[in-house]
Order: structure tokens, then C-alpha cells, then sequence
């Protein structure tokens, strides 16, 4: 039984709902392609008690929701999410599936993939629709350092991961409206192999400067090596961590360890703050690969404030306390 | 003629390449500047085979074509050059001529300690009145019953420090000018040898490079190596073989060089361009790329003689010559580059700058070499 | 003595990737190839199980020829054999095809396996799929990104982070798991494995026609996904320039990129209590 129109699909990865934003970008970005190729976008739902999530999704823009609701639900498993995903699929047949790039949704596609006999594209970036009709997927690969534009030609549904943070999320819409499909719990599963022992959550690891995810780079424009501890607090509020540059180093302010560029570490961090920051190439050959680069200097003509993708025009170590502040109000609330 | 690598050379060169990047590149900056020798990597390095690189195998030694001895002396070096120094005067005139002189009986005593590393071989030609001019060797060994009596010092001793076997050149038959000197094995807690401060040298400060001193040591008649009055000749095969070590050496300090120069000619920024950008750096790039190309062939053929079991001396002593005298124009070409960054501490090209110079001197100054060169060159009848 | 086989990726080295500036494209053939890290880690485990329990290890390999050298490599560590799986039918295959042909190789030349090892993901294209499509294809049980593991009699049990989750899993072989890089540091290659493992090492080399493929069989026609294009990113600096208080400005920023800064509060929040 096929649906009369196309569908998109968004696997609904609820766990961690707070932090986790990817289904609800994955959303948004489904109904921004859907109207290219005449489809509507559903949001697949596996759980037990899970209708405050139903509700959420088609308040950010899901226009069905396939859900089933079983207690034997109640935790994620690989195992039983890849039968009953491939069921709906099977039953349902949409065009395309896309699947946030958590560690269970990596892990969940390919098997999903495998089953439906179709291609899948990792940890996509960015997704078109191209003159063919064909779900155009960018990847990136060698660590970044290349991008490759992948297509499934034929075989359905076109499958992708998609990176979280890589769309924008619709504004919550309490207004909207959508339709729930409740699928019943299939009688016969077949028995899970993997056994849960133990689940916790964990406190996050003590990380190196060179995996962070946020780094907060500090020099001289900081003022003292007073000032410049303001940074240690901004990192912890952000869960990331301080680099500085040679001056600041060899001033004392900071550990040679935080050291960021030729003659220290390759930083490769998703958000890079820099606060009172020249940016001598000696320094910022250090993050060649790093995301979104926000610079903080007084001089709008700073080669920093050049390089950076947002140049703050501002005292660096105000600004930092400003920033600070505006964070602890936000943790509060 | 194969200018293709052997997928085996490639892999070792990997091999190499990674642990000296893990385990040496972290410390070598620290090491050089401390003159600290690195024994918790020496530690990681013995049970890898890098002190049996070509011993046979029934000693513990990994048996090593020449050509990925070479490789592993120019990887290490490349990252250290301190630390390349101590393998490849271990292997090649540390352990080399025990293995190619010694008796049955010596080779069971030595050789399994200095395949595993446990023992770090030296090589004592040098005094002070004596380096290349083997003749002025004032070191003496005087037989007594079943024992020989060693006086003498020696000076500028690689490994010396460390050494766990001492190959000394001692006089012991002062009328004989030709097959005056010998040479004897002396193991580290001898009485009578001692290890004398270590010097502070410009470069190569991780190698703990030390004088020794024999005073009325005793060695038994047994630690003869070859026969009595073979010093000269164990000397040359011995300084040969180290030849391709020590051109090895200066290869990957070069290489080193070369590197760091491209990657900062590509990121250092001057009048809005990168330097790289500037046809003097491309020129200095590319005359950089040609020698250590043009290096890498000569020492690659004189191992692949080697290994042929060709007389590869003068081929030797041009990879030496070659090697030595590129890595210190290319070491000097890549402080230039880096300009006043360059001259600082804080990058590593001064201290390849440092390390190379002496490549031209020990194991036969390039002096030396154009000597041997010349003579194979002028020994043709016609 | 159980059977452990570990597939392993030759990938290129980055720091030495040919690139053609002029055309944007990568030439691959040119590069020097490594083995894959985290396959490094997943042939340390299953050595480190060989140490303790005994085991026969298999190291399979897919690529051109000169793939043979993570094979030699593997030998090098401790692999008993390696197979390597090349074959020009079998370039271009993407995930769904490479653990495709990977099944057919284990089946045909180690079908009593106990235990698959993959790295969690190769550090060229990344996509952390092989893994869980292999166990898909050979019907085992099979858990990504696994940081410890512990076997006891036919029972793996296992520890991974997935989604700031600790998780523990049980399973009984026959399975496979995929490796992360955050234990099983690879020990280094000693010069003397290597040596054996050129001068003694054994290397099957297998063909699509050995492996009983299809006659029309081509990993690039097979494959279900296709490459339109590989690029270098376009630095994408759209250096927005913001002035004023800084009240504001905080405000400006978090409305713009609350994605990107918004996210890790919560996480530190969430974590925290």
C-alpha cells in the first residue's frame, strides 16, 4: 500500500532531547525540499509513552507522524528499531530517509540501508533536491579537507545521515497540524541477540584541546594574566576548552599546553572563540579546520577580524564577561 | 635499474616514520635543549629490533637489507637526529665488525646483548692526536699472561655515555707502522675504564658523545677482534658501512629541513602573499627537492651495492660527501626561510641547522671522503 | 582456538595527498597508503585477545595491490594470514557493496569464524557503515564504535559511549563489533616482525571469480550510491562584523548560532546535575 503522495521521512531520535536538535533540523530541511518534488513530511517514532514527542515534531514542522507506542519500546535497541523501521518502509515506501548522525542513528541507517537494498550517504552537510529530482547529498570526507556530492540514481529510498547543527530547526508551532499514524507492535519479532547490561549517562570526558569541540582562544589583547583566567569559566560554561598564542605563553598567562598554532597544537574545533587576537599566521595556522570562527578585538582591522566568519568589534575582555553573564542566565533557566 | 621503492622499503619507512613521530617528535625539541639522552624511548626501541637492524637472526636481530637499515637511520633522523646517531653507530660500527670479525665464541658473548639493546655499542678511534689518521692512535694494549693492558683515552665518543660494549683501537706493535694498532672489545665495569664528562657539543645534544679512559684496564686475551694487528683494516670495513649510516643520517635531517620549509613557505604571509608565492622560495624549493633526490639515489645505490656484495666504498664515501655537505646548505637555505623565526629556539629548523654541520665532520670529515673517492677514482691503470 | 578476523582499509596518508589545484581533484593513485587508524585498533584488540586466550587471526583487506602492505603490516603485529580481496571489478564500491564482497570473503575463506573486528570508521570517506552492514549481511550480532571489550568463554561483553550514553552489551558469538580509537593504542611494528612477515608472511589474494561473484558483477555498477563530485570546501567566510554594547551583541550572537553555542549548554547543564 503506497501513500498517494512522495514522503520524506525524519527518523525521530528523541534520546538526549534537550541537546539532541537534529530531528527537528532534519525536519525543517525535509519541509524545505518536500514542495521540489511534491512530497510531505513524516517524522518516524519509536517508544513507549513517547506522545509529547509526537506533539513536538509536528509543532516543528512533521505533517504525519508514524508512531509506535509498545513498552518493550521503552529503550533504544538496534536490533528491534531495525526490524520495525524496516516494516514501516516496506509498508510505506517513502522516497527518501533521512537519519540524524548521533552514534544511534550512524549505526541504525546502514543496517536500515542493508535491509531496504539501497544507498546510503554519511553524515551529509547539506541536501538539495537537483534538476533530476534526485536527493543530492554533500559529504564531507579526508577530515573535511574534501566534499563530495553522492546520489542514489535508482534504488529507494534514498537514504542519508545528516550532521547535527547543519540545518536550522523550525520555530515550535503549537498550532500546527498533523497526522498521527499509529502501527501497530508487530506480534512476532524476532529475539534480540544483544543483550543490555548496564546504561548510564556520562559525565563528559576530560578532552584535549585538539578534539574539543569549542575552543576559547585568548592573547595579549585580554589585558593581564588576571583577565585572562576569565576565559577558563567561559570554556567550562561553553564545554570546551582555552588556547592562547605565543605572546600570552611566553607571558605566563597561560600553559604552554594551550599553545594554538605552528609551534603548538592543530585545533580542529566545531566553534573557535578568540578574544584579543591579532592572528599572526603563526597562530592561525593552528585551526585551519576549525567551524565557525567568532573573533572578539578592538581593532576592526585586525587580521583576526578578517578571517573570522563573525567579527565582534569590542573589548575583548569585556565582551568575555558579557558573554558569561548572558550564559549563566541561560544555564538557570 | 628499479627506481621503484620495494613495498617493504615503503613499509618500513612507515614503521620507522610513525614511531619516531610518536615516541621522539614530542621530546626531540626538549631533548636537544636539556642534552638529555632518551632513555625511555631507548627503552621502546629494543624490543622494535632497532639496535639488531642486520644482525642475523639466531642473535636476535631483525637481518635488514642495507637499503632499510639506511631508511630507519633517515627516519629516525629526520625527527632526531641525536637518537639516529645512536642506532646507526650501534649497528654499523658498534656491532657491525663484531659480527664480521669475531670469533664464534664472541659473537655468542656480544652480539644477543647488543641485538636486544641491552648493551649500546661505542667506537673508540679518536684521541687526541688521532682521528682519520689512524696512525696516530696513542692508545696501547700490552699482552700480560692471558690478558691485555689497556692505557689511553679517548676522546668524542658517541654513545659513550651508555656504551654497554667499547670497540677500542689500542697500539700493539708500536715498530709495525702498517699493522700497528688492534682492536679489542671492552665491556662496560671493566676495571680500569671509565666514562668522562659529557661534551657540550652544537649539535647531536641528545647523544651522549663522552670521552673514555683506560687505566691499566685488563681484558682478557679473548676480546682480541680479528687478529693482532687487524686495527686498520677492521677500521676501514667498520667506517665504511658507518658511511651509509651517517649520509643516512644527514638525509633525513635535510629532509627535515626541507619539509618544514615547504609548510612554511605555504603559511608565512609577506606583502599579502604567502612566501611561497615568490619565485627566489620556489627556487630555493626547488633546488632543495633536487639535491636531497639526487642524495637519496647515491645512498640507495651504495646500500643496494652493499647488499650485492659489490665493493661499495667510494660509492660509500659519495653518498657521505653528498648527503652531509646538501643537508648543511639545505638546513641553512631553511633557517633563511624561515627568517628571524628561524634563528629562534622555538623552531626546529635551527636545531637541524646544528645537527648537520657535523655530518660533514665525524666517520671521516668530507675532507676524508674526497681522499677515498679520489684514490678509487685515480686507481685505474689508465 | 577461536577465529578472529579483522577487516582492515588502506587509506591515503593525508599530510602527503596529491591534490591538483587546477583541476580540484584529488589524485588518490598518488598518495602514499597507511592502515586505516581505527582498523589499527581493532587488529590491537584482536591481538591483545590472541595474547590472553589464544586465537587464530585473519586480516582482510579489499583495495588495488599494493593494499597488500596493511596486510604485511598486520602479519608484522601478530595476523596469521592475510587476504587480500582486489580485483578492478571490485573498485568504486560504496558501503552496501565493499561489506557486500567483505561477507562473501568471510564466508568462503573463514566461515567458522567467531569474532569480526572493523575499525569504527576510515579516516578517508568516513562513513562508519561497513561495520553494521557487515553484520547485516552475515546475519551476526553486531555492536559499533565499542571502546572495551572482555570475552569470556562465548560471550563478548562490551563498553561503548553512544550519544553520552555508557553502555554495556552482551552477546554470543559469532559477532562483530567495530573498534573506536580511544583504547587499544596499536603497539608499534618491530623490524624483525616486519622482515618475517615480507620474507614468510602468507597472503591469499582473491579475485571476484574466486569469490564466486556474479559474471556481471561490478563493485561501480553495483554500488547504489554514486559520486557526482569531489571538491575542496570554498572557505565559507561570511564575516559578519557586529558592533555596539556587548549586551547586544551577545544577544545578535546567540539568535545567529544558538545551534552551534546553544548546544554545548545544554549538554554541560544536563550533565551536570
Amino acid at each position: 500500500m503506497m501513500d498517494a503522495e512522495r514522503n520524506i521521512w525524519v527518523f525521530g531520535d528523541y534520546r538526549n532531547y534537550f541537546q539532541n536538535r537534529v530531528t527537528l533540523q532534519l525536519l525543517s530541511r525535509a519541509a524545505d525540499l518536500a514542495p521540489k518534488i511534491n512530497a510531505r513530511v513524516g517524522a518516524v517514532i519509536l517508544g513507549s509513552h513517547i506522545n509529547e514527542y509526537v506533539n513536538e515534531y509536528i509543532a516543528h514542522g512533521a505533517q504525519k507522524v508514524y508512531l509506535i507506542d509498545h513498552p518493550s519500546l521503552a529503550r533504544y535497541s538496534i536490533e528491534t528499531y531495525t526490524t520495525l523501521i524496516e516494516g514501516l518502509a516496506r509498508k510505506y515506501l517513502p522516497d527518501i530517509v533521512l537519519v540524524g548522525a548521533t552514534s544511534f542513528g550512524r549505526e541504525l541507517a546502514p543496517r536500515l540501508a542493508k535491509r531496504l537494498d539501497t544507498g546510503l550517504t554519511a553524515d551529509c552537510i547539506r541536501l538539495d533536491i537537483n534538476a533530476d529530482g534526485l536527493l543530492e547529498q554533500t559529504a564531507p570526507s579526508f577530515g573535511g579537507n574534501l566534499l563530495a556530492r553522492i546520489v542514489t540514481p535508482v534504488s529507494r529510498p534514498q537514504m542519508a545521515t545528516v550532521r547535527p547543527g547543519s540545518f536550522q530547526e523550525i520555530p515550535h508551532d503549537s498550532s500546527r497540524q498533523g497526522m498521527v499514524i499509529c502501527e501497530p507492535m508487530p506480534k512476532k519479532l524476532p529475539k534480540e541477540r544483544m543483550r543490555l547490561i548496564n546504561y548510564e549517562r556520562k559525565p563528559p570526558r576530560g578532552q584535549r584541546i585538539e578534539e574539543a569541540r569549542v575552543v576559547v582562544c585568548g592573547g595579549r589583547g585580554m589585558g593581564s594574566k588576571n583577565k585572562f583566567r576569565k576565559l577558563y569559566e567561559l570554556a567550562q560554561l561553553l564545554g570546551g576548552e582555552v588556547g592562547a598564542t605565543r605572546p600570552v605563553v611566553y607571558s605566563g598567562w597561560a600553559d604552554p599546553e594551550a599553545l594554538v598554532g605552528q609551534a603548538g597544537k592543530q585545533i580542529k574545533p566545531q566553534v573557535l572563540f578568540s578574544f584579543g587576537i591579532s592572528g599572526a599566521i603563526q597562530h592561525t595556522a593552528g585551526f585551519n579546520n576549525a567551524g565557525l570562527v567568532i573573533a572578539v578585538n578592538k581593532n576592526p582591522n585586525a587580521t583576526m577580524m578578517k578571517i573570522a566568519d563573525v567579527a565582534i568589534v569590542a573589548d575583548a575582555n569585556q565582551f568575555c564577561s558579557s558573554l558569561i553573564k548572558e550564559l549563566k542566565k541561560r544555564i538557570r533557566n | 635499474m628499479d627506481f621503484n621503492p620495494k613495498m617493504k622499503h615503503n613499509a618500513v619507512r612507515k614503521t620507522v616514520r610513525r614511531f619516531a613521530e610518536s615516541e621522539l617528535g614530542p621530546i626531540a625539541h626538549d631533548i636537544d635543549r636539556d642534552a638529555r639522552f632518551p632513555l625511555e624511548v631507548i627503552e621502546k626501541m629494543r624490543p622494535l629490533n632497532f639496535f639488531g637492524l642486520q644482525l642475523p637472526k639466531k642473535y636476535g636481530g631483525a637481518e635488514l637489507d642495507t637499503t632499510s637499515y639506511a631508511i630507519t637511520i633517515e627516519e629516525i633522523s629526520r625527527v632526531c637526529a641525536g637518537v639516529g646517531l645512536c642506532v646507526t653507530v650501534h649497528n654499523s660500527v658498534g656491532a657491525f665488525p663484531i659480527e664480521r670479525f669475531g670469533t664464534p665464541g664472541q659473537k655468542e658473548r656480544f652480539l644477543p646483548h647488543l641485538a636486544s639493546g641491552e648493551y649500546i655499542g661505542a667506537f673508540c678511534l679518536t684521541e687526541a692526536n688521532a682521528g682519520s689518521d689512524a696512525g696516530g692512535v696513542e692508545t696501547t694494549a700490552v699482552r700480560d699472561g692471558d690478558e691485555y693492558v689497556i692505557n689511553g683515552t679517548k676522546i668524542f665518543v658517541t654513545n659513550g655515555g651508555v656504551c654497554g660494549t667499547a670497540l677500542i683501537f689500542a697500539v700493539t706493535d708500536p715498530e709495525n707502522l702498517r699493522n700497528a694498532a688492534s682492536v679489542f672489545v671492552v665491556e662496560k665495569g671493566t676495571p680500569g675504564f671509565s666514562v668522562g664528562e659529557i661534551e657540550d657539543l652544537c649539535g647531536m645534544r641528545s647523544n651522549p658523545v663522552s670521552s673514555l679512559f683506560f687505566e691499566d684496564c685488563r681484558v682478557p686475551a679473548d676480546n682480541l677482534l680479528g687478529r693482532l694487528g687487524d686495527g686498520l683494516k677492521i677500521g676501514l670495513i667498520a667506517l665504511d658501512t658507518g658511511r651509509i649510516g651517517i649520509a643516512a643520517q644527514a638525509l633525513g635531517i635535510a629532509q627535515a629541513a626541507f619539509e618544514a620549509s615547504v609548510k612554511y613557505s605555504k603559511e608565512r604571509q609577506q606583502f599579502r602573499k604567502p612566501l611561497s608565492s615568490f619565485q627566489t622560495i620556489q627556487n630555493y624549493l626547488a633546488d632543495m627537492a633536487t639535491e636531497i633526490d639526487a642524495a637519496r639515489l647515491l645512498l640507495y645505490r651504495a646500500c643496494a651495492l652493499k647488499d650485492a656484495a659489490k665493493p661499495f666504498s667510494a660509492e660509500a664515501a659519495m653518498a657521505k660527501l653528498y648527503c652531509s655537505t646538501i643537508a648543511s646548505r639545505i638546513t641553512n637555505l631553511a633557517v633563511q626561510i624561515h627568517g628571524g623565526y628561524g634563528y629562534s629556539k622555538e623552531y626546529d629548523v635551527e636545531r637541524y641547522f646544528r645537527d648537520a654541520k657535523v655530518t660533514e665532520i665525524y666517520e671521516g670529515t668530507s675532507e676524508v671522503q674526497r681522499m677515498v673517492i679520489s684514490r678509487a677514482v685515480l686507481s685505474k691503470l689508465t | 582456538m577461536i577465529n578472529l578476523v579483522v577487516c582492515i582499509k588502506q587509506v591515503p596518508m593525508v599530510s602527503e595527498l596529491p591534490w591538483d589545484a587546477h583541476t580540484g581533484t584529488l589524485k588518490r593513485e598518488l598518495a602514499e597508503g597507511m592502515m586505516n587508524p581505527a582498523c589499527g585498533h581493532a587488529l590491537e584488540a584482536a591481538l591483545q585477545i590472541k595474547e590472553k586466550h589464544g586465537a587464530h587471526i585473519t586480516a582482510v583487506t579489499m583495495g588495488p595491490p599494493m593494499a597488500e602492505e596493511v596486510l604485511r603490516e598486520a602479519i608484522a603485529l601478530g595476523a596469521d594470514r592475510g587476504i587480500l580481496l582486489t580485483d578492478p571489478r571490485m573498485a568504486g564500491a560504496d558501503t552496501f557493496v565493499t561489506s557486500y564482497i567483505l561477507a562473501r570473503a568471510i564466508e568462503k575463506i573463514c566461515p567458522n569464524f567467531d569474532l569480526i573486528f572493523c575499525g569504527c570508521q576510515t579516516s578517508d570517506s568516513e562513513t562508519a557503515q561497513v561495520g553494521p552492514q557487515l553484520s547485516e549481511e552475515l546475519d551476526i550480532p553486531g555492536a559499533a564504535n565499542v571502546e572495551k571489550l572482555d570475552l569470556t568463554g562465548r560471550s563478548l561483553r562490551i563498553q561503548r559511549l553512544s550519544d553520552n550514553f555508557l553502555e554495556t552489551l552482551e552477546f554470543d558469538l559469532p559477532g562483530l563489533i567495530t573498534l573506536t580509537t580511544q583504547h587499544y593504542e596499536p603497539r608499534h611494528v618491530s623490524l624483525s616482525g616486519m622482515q618475517q612477515a615480507f620474507e614468510f608472511g602468507e597472503i591469499v589474494t582473491l579475485t571476484a571469480a574466486d569469490l564466486g561473484l556474479d559474471p556481471e558483477f561490478k563493485s561501480a555498477k553495483n554500488s547504489p550510491t554514486r559520486i557526482l563530485d569531489v571538491f575542496s570546501p570554498v572557505a565559507q567566510n561570511k564575516n559578519i562584523v557586529m558592533k555596539g554594547a556587548p549586551k547586544k551583541i551577545v544577544e545578535q550572537l546567540f539568535l545567529k548560532f544558538d545551534d552551534k553555542i546553544g548546544g554545548a549548554i545544554g549538554k554541560d547543564l544536563k550533565e551536570k546535575t
